[in-house]
């Protein structure tokens, strides 16, 4: 078995490793920003757009990145903040099935909408899988829209599609989720 | 729509019917779908679904994420930590919160003591984010001194989140305290001083922090220091202060403090810390930073670092009027040791630099004790002078080189001004004054030494200056221009010499046009540069455009044709085209021999010759040219000139290929006096000197002399480079391999050893270097017939061969046999076999089958199939081996 773990460990590519490592540090650096922006000043907007651009503009004047290009990085960040998040809504949940009643109370609230999004959040994260497997590309696609701020012009130009074939998928995409989130609820 | 039946092809069919209906009105919809779907009513409920969410638009996707997360990160913040068992710590409050981990301020529940626990959260997320918590606490476990927040204890807890425990720091930034206690000049020496040694107490354990900034060193209320966050510890902060915001957690600088390698992406090393402790001094000193970044983009930010030279502390602290100024009463002259200290930790060219923070130290307290600065000597008078003292001979020709520098510069200038219209009149003149200037370079360019070459430098950005005012005289301001080129060439100032050659090259064709013997000079020029900048084929391309441009408007034998020639037999020998590097080389010295016998032109030919002979393995002709030479230079530049130094150099390295060791040992020893008596006993050139030396002693099985004189190699790099440097690394590699080769493993583990901490240090984790140098101590193991612990490492080595160069890299392969050695004296001949197999095979396709590597692994393969009882396979190799081994013998006999 221990040999089994350490051929996994090898088989781990460079480019995994890298992509890896950009994962990490733009996973840390939303999270820091996202909590320098709820800490401070309420008012501030809490946009995935801006808080990608931000990261980005920190990490290209580090060299270690210096080879990433924006929208590779856009990619990256885009599926951090999907994980940020999708934790974030996990851990919401967990509170309200693990503790006492009168949170339960409070989280059940049909008014309590932070409780709806989070809802929301992990049938969409289910949701997204499913569409992964079924294609690919799509799932990536609204990733990057979605969770990333990517625009139509960006999004094909990362996945090497027309803007025309981005707006159908995402059009389709779009009703499909909706249909899957609708149902789980 | 159930979406676990969904597949790639429905949903193709779905989203086609769904585009085709969906602009339609709500009946033509019906209409389209019931007669495109044929009656497949699964199939029309389920784009009729998708139509019903298309025309919503209220989904979550709708909504935007902005909202989204604000509700998500406002409510579900962070997982409170405080209610989980820390071993025997229970925590009291949250201090600090960053993108890797959170901090929290807890007591030591028997003994009450105050400390901080360190928590990665979201552990499960990624192997580089444990990676990183678990290199930061194995360097705190490492370091133990008074200035260093210390390591208690480390855990995880139930869910595999790690935590560890160090000393809580209560203080305040080391600028903060001096600023608020309005700190005397010598004081805030002191401190800085005690932060130096923290540093280099980390450098000694080959840790270098890379992150030195204020807010990473806090003052305690007893005035005492800590150095905080080796790597990504957040600063503690202390009493409250909100978190610092230009910190993200990450293994990321701070451009404030970032030297200009680590800007640039070079590798980081001592140096990196001394700058920015130079930095961190400068604020002291001057009570702000250098310069101001605040709204700055990046890249803006990065060229103000990499360009701007900072102006003196003591001037700016004279500007800052009331309580923010530093000690006015420090005195003006106590004010320009001051600003030489700081500006040379900090200067921006890492070899100007205190070569370590020992250095750096060692200055601050000549200045405390009212002592003269060793950076001082620097400066020309102070650094002249002491020259003179210790060495006449070669004072002599940076005298001489100076007066030149400056003659010709003078000599422009003034016959610019006087006697303009005589310019022609004087071009010989000037021809026999570059020619002095760059025979004397040649001679000494290396020899006057870094220090010297650096004021060269100076007056050469002089004359730069000069050199483009003179604009009413474009070909005597081209000539200067690619005079003064050649110079910073020849000094490895490249990116000068470059702006300087091409802009040479631009005002002769503009004044000469495309076809002119002077253009061809500067394409030769330009040609040659670009070798130097290892653009070898560029090099090749403008350099022949020159040659077949003197051969169309020279006489066949212009001096200029055979310098042109000489050229293009140097970038071939650059290439590795030495066939062809001698035919043109040839041609050069027959040109060359033509007229009279001997000139510098023509020795260097000869020692181009002679080198492109050695790499192409003609040893005779390469030792004849080489015997030719030696008397050449003796007469051109006196007995004891590094030149005689150099051709001793190469007769010995061809006595040595010979297998004539003691002869090769007469030539180094001879080499070696010169360049003692030239550069100093200390210099890095007497080095390497020694590491030749010791080569051809090793060979003669005179193993304590070698080890002797590695070790004066050794303490003279440690001397320039610091204790943790690559070339550092490279003499202990030596010292390790002379001791294995005596088969005294325990002397070489330690020097191994320490290699491996010094490429750690200086190269990180993750780099080929670390893997070579601990496949090297892996051999010692492998010496001592310890083969498990051998195992061990070279299954790291193979993993950091395979991620850092590839599965199937010579050196993966080499590795594997090694491996496959240790399992196979382990008694485990099919582990074995699956390495010696795999390793080889990499192997037999990129080298020859006679190679060491590959007769070994036939070896073993032969002893595992033998045990493993395939006599099919064990005969296989048994032929293979038989069959190299006459082939050898063959070739022995001939």
């Amino acid at each position: 078995m221990a040999r089994g773990g350490e051929r996994a460990k090898r088989g781990e590519s460079p480019e995994q490793k890298r992509v890896d490592e950009l994962f990490t540090v733009a996973y840390e650096e939303l999270r820091r920003l996202a909590s320098t922006v709820l800490g401070g000043d309420r008012s501030a907007t809490l946009n995935p757009t801006a808080l990608v651009n931000e990261a980005w503009v920190k990490l290209a004047s580090s060299p270690r990145f210096a080879a990433t290009s924006l929208l590779h990085f856009k990619r990256i960040a885009a599926r951090a903040m999907r994980q940020v998040l999708i934790e974030a809504a996990r851990r919401r949940n967990a509170l309200k099935r693990g503790r006492g009643a009168p949170i339960t109370i409070t989280f059940d609230d049909a008014r309590d909408e932070a409780a709806r999004y989070a809802k929301d959040l992990l049938a969409l994260d289910a949701a997204l899988n499913e569409l992964a497997r079924i294609q690919p590309r799509q799932a990536m696609m609204v990733e990057g829209r979605f969770f990333g701020g990517l625009d139509i012009a960006q999004t094909a130009e990362l996945l090497e599609v027309s803007e025309a074939t981005i707006f159908r998928d995402w059009r389709a995409a779009r009703a499909w989720l909706a249909h899957q989130l609708h149902q789980a609820n | 729509m159930d979406s676990e039946k969904m597949d790639s092809a429905r949903w193709e069919r779905i989203q086609s019917l769904f585009h085709g209906a969906v602009d339609l009105r709500g009946s033509e919809q019906r209409t389209f779908l019931s007669s495109a779907c044929g009656g497949d009513q699964a199939l029309i409920a389920d784009v009729l679904a998708l139509l019903e969410e298309d025309a919503k638009g209220n989904s979550l996707l709708d909504r935007g994420m902005a909202e989204v997360a604000r509700q998500m990160l406002d409510t579900a913040a962070s997982p409170s930590f405080a209610s989980q068992q820390f071993g025997k710590y229970r925590i009291q409050r949250l201090l600090g919160e960053g993108g890797m981990g959170v901090v929290y301020l807890a007591e030591r529940e028997d003994l009450h003591d105050l400390v901080a626990i360190k928590i990665l959260r979201d552990a499960w997320l990624s192997p580089a984010r444990r990676e990183r918590f678990a290199s930061e606490q194995r360097t705190l476990a490492q370091l133990n001194h008074a200035s260093i927040a210390r390591l208690y204890d480390a855990d995880t807890l139930p869910d595999g989140t790690p935590w560890f425990v160090m000393e809580y720091v209560e203080g305040i930034p080391l600028t903060e305290y001096c600023s608020a206690n309005r700190c005397s000049t010598e004081e805030r020496l002191e401190l800085f001083r005690s932060v130096c040694e923290a540093v280099q107490y980390a450098h000694r354990h080959a840790v270098i922090h890379r992150d030195l900034k204020p807010s990473n060193i806090l003052v305690k209320p007893d005035g005492s220091v800590r150095l905080l966050d080796f790597g990504i510890s957040k600063q503690l902060p202390s009493l409250d202060r909100p978190v610092d915001q230009t910190r993200t957690g990450l293994r990321m600088m701070t451009p404030a403090y970032a030297s200009p390698e680590e800007i640039r992406g070079e590798p980081v090393g001592v140096h990196t810390d001394v700058y920015s402790l130079g930095m961190i001094l400068y604020e002291l000193l001057a009570g702000r930073l250098p310069y101001n970044l605040s709204s700055k983009t990046p890249s803006e930010a990065e060229t103000i670092l990499l360009e701007h030279e900072p102006e003196r502390p003591s001037l700016v602290n004279q500007r800052l009027a009331g309580p923010g100024r530093v000690a006015p009463s420090t005195s003006k002259a106590a004010w320009a040791d001051l600003d030489v200290l700081c500006l040379t930790a900090m200067h921006k060219d890492a070899q100007r630099r205190y070569r370590s923070v020992e250095a750096l130290v060692r200055d601050i307290d000549h200045y405390l004790k009212g002592e003269p600065l060793e950076a001082r000597r620097d400066s020309a008078g102070y650094r002249l002078r002491k020259f003179v003292t210790r060495n006449r001979r070669a004072v002599s020709t940076a005298v001489v080189l100076f007066a030149v520098v400056v003659g010709i510069v003078a000599f422009f200038t003034i016959r610019l001004a006087i006697a303009r219209n005589a310019a022609l009149a004087e071009a010989a003149r000037t021809q026999r004054i570059q020619h002095f200037m760059f025979s004397l370079f040649q001679g000494g360019d290396k020899s006057a030494g870094p220090a010297d070459s650096l004021r060269v430098v100076t007056l050469l950005d002089r004359g730069v200056k000069e050199a483009r005012s003179l604009d009413g005289e474009p070909a005597v301001q081209a000539e200067l221009y690619q005079t003064l080129g050649s110079i910073y060439q020849k000094l490895g100032k490249l990116d000068q010499a470059d702006s300087l050659l091409s802009l040479a090259l631009r005002e002769r064709k503009s004044l000469f046009g495309s076809d002119h013997p002077q253009v061809a000079e500067s394409l030769v020029l330009l040609g040659l540069l670009r070798a130097a900048q290892a653009q070898l084929e560029e090099a090749e391309r403008s350099v022949r455009e020159g040659l077949e441009m003197s051969k169309r408007r020279l006489p066949p034998n212009h001096p200029s044709l055979a310098k042109a020639i000489f050229a293009l037999g140097k970038v071939q020998e650059e290439r590795g085209a030495y066939e062809k590097a001698i035919k043109t080389l040839d041609e050069a010295v027959r040109l060359q021999s033509a007229g009279r016998a001997e000139t510098p032109e023509l020795a260097d030919s000869l020692h181009e010759l002679a080198n492109a002979h050695f790499y192409a393995g003609h040893y005779d002709t390469s030792e004849s040219l080489n015997q030719r030479l030696l008397p050449m230079y003796r007469r051109m530049y006196g007995d004891s000139h590094p030149r005689v130094a150099d051709i001793l150099i190469n007769l010995g390295a061809i006595k040595l290929d010979r297998g004539h060791y003691p002869e090769a040992e007469k030539l180094d020893r001879q080499a070696l006096e010169i360049v003692e008596a030239w550069y100093g006993r200390d210099s890095l050139e007497t080095a390497s000197d020694l590491t030749l030396l010791a080569r051809a002693l090793v060979y003669q099985g005179r193993y304590s002399e070698a080890v002797d004189l590695l070790q004066q190699s050794l303490l003279i790099k440690e001397r320039a480079y610091g204790r943790v440097h690559p070339s550092v690394a490279s003499s202990l590699n030596e010292l390790g391999n002379t001791a294995s080769r005596q088969g005294n493993y325990d002397a070489a583990e330690p020097y191994f050893q320490r290699m491996v901490d010094i490429y750690r240090a200086v190269y990180g984790e993750h780099h080929y270097l670390l893997a070579t140098a601990l496949s090297n101590l892996a051999s010692v193991d492998m010496g001592r017939n310890e083969w498990a612990r051998a195992e061990k490492i070279f299954r790291q080595v193979i993993s950091l061969y395979t991620e850092t160069q590839s599965a199937t890299h010579i050196n993966t392969g080499i590795a594997r046999i090694k491996l496959g050695r240790t399992l196979l004296r382990q008694q485990r001949p099919s582990d074995a076999e699956v390495e010696t197999r795999a390793g080889y095979d990499i192997l037999v396709k990129q080298m020859e089958p006679k190679v060491s590597w590959l007769v070994n692994g036939r070896k073993d393969l032969i002893e595992e199939y033998d045990l493993l009882q395939q006599p099919e396979n064990a005969a296989k190799f048994r032929e293979e081996l038989a069959k190299i081994q006459s082939e050898n013998q063959a070739a022995a006999r001939r």
